[in-house]
């Protein structure tokens, strides 16, 4: 089995209790993303879907690749590999989805 | 409250400038006081992947992210903060970076937001996200005198 190092991103420290990194053993991301669940209570919910897929604004990355540029959680890692868990930073100056409602009222007049 | 030098925000500041009309993003780096303040000592430029509509849209490319973290990561900093800018917007946090920064739940850090004018800066204001109530509110943003570690 192969010791893992897990980089903990500042938002999700308050799930480790502040640690920045972890120790964890683990033959593939998932297994490992699922046993960081298992010791952190709503690590999982943070970081996946359903436990099945990473979050569309998390990235994993071991070493220096992002898992969905390998095999997603089934990415095998060996023995002193790097996981780091990174969320996607995003934002702009306008909503994307919300929109005013405008209601017009037509009132003819008769003079 | 977040403190900038004022020398690190103004290297922000130019950063912002020389993105006009499109957005900026980068990475605020320091250290937090016994009252949770936010004291910047470095900021760390980063690229904007959302280039179909950079001009109202950021999205922090996760190697630039990466590499950062990789930076800094034997201490005795760390990443507090983002920064992004506003194009021809004033400084407030919009409904797309309150939807975005809840998802990944950014309650630790500081969001500052520059508004860039015709293509020069027309101010900035910090932000802190309140998870239970899903809204950002202002913090105080001062600048310090001190001179600081810039890239």
């Amino acid at each position: 089995m192969s010791i893992i190092t897990v980089k903990i991103p500042t938002p999700l420290r308050p799930l480790t209790a502040g640690q920045s990194e972890v120790k964890i053993e683990g033959a593939t991301v998932g297994e490992v993303l699922q046993k960081m669940d298992s010791q952190f209570k709503g690590f999982g919910d943070r970081v996946l879907d359903d436990g099945k897929t990473v979050k569309r604004f998390i990235n994993v990355f071991v070493n220096e690749d992002n898992i969905r540029d390998k095999k997603e959680l089934d990415t095998e890692l060996k023995n002193g590999d790097t996981i780091s868990i990174l969320p996607s930073i995003a934002g702009g100056k306008l909503a994307t989805k919300r929109h005013k409602n405008f209601f017009v009222i037509f009132v003819p007049f008769c003079g | 409250m977040i403190k900038i030098p004022a020398s690190l925000l103004r290297q922000i500041y130019q950063h912002t400038e020389q993105s006009y009309p499109y957005e900026c993003c980068g990475l605020l780096i320091g250290s937090t006081d016994q009252n949770q303040n936010h004291i910047v000592h470095a900021f760390r430029q980063c690229r904007n992947l959302n280039t179909e509509r950079a001009r109202d849209r950021y999205f922090m490319d996760p190697v630039d992210y990466l590499r950062v973290t990789r930076e800094f990561e034997n201490g005795p900093w760390d990443i507090i903060g983002v920064y992004h800018s506003h194009p021809d917007h004033p400084s407030r946090a919009s409904q797309t970076d309150t939807d975005r920064a809840i998802e990944i739940m950014a309650t630790a850090w500081s969001y500052v937001i520059v508004s860039v004018q015709n293509g020069t800066v027309a101010g900035a204001q910090s932000w802190v996200l309140n998870e239970s109530e899903r809204k950002f509110y202002e913090e105080p943003l001062v600048t310090v005198p001190e001179e600081g570690e810039s890239k």
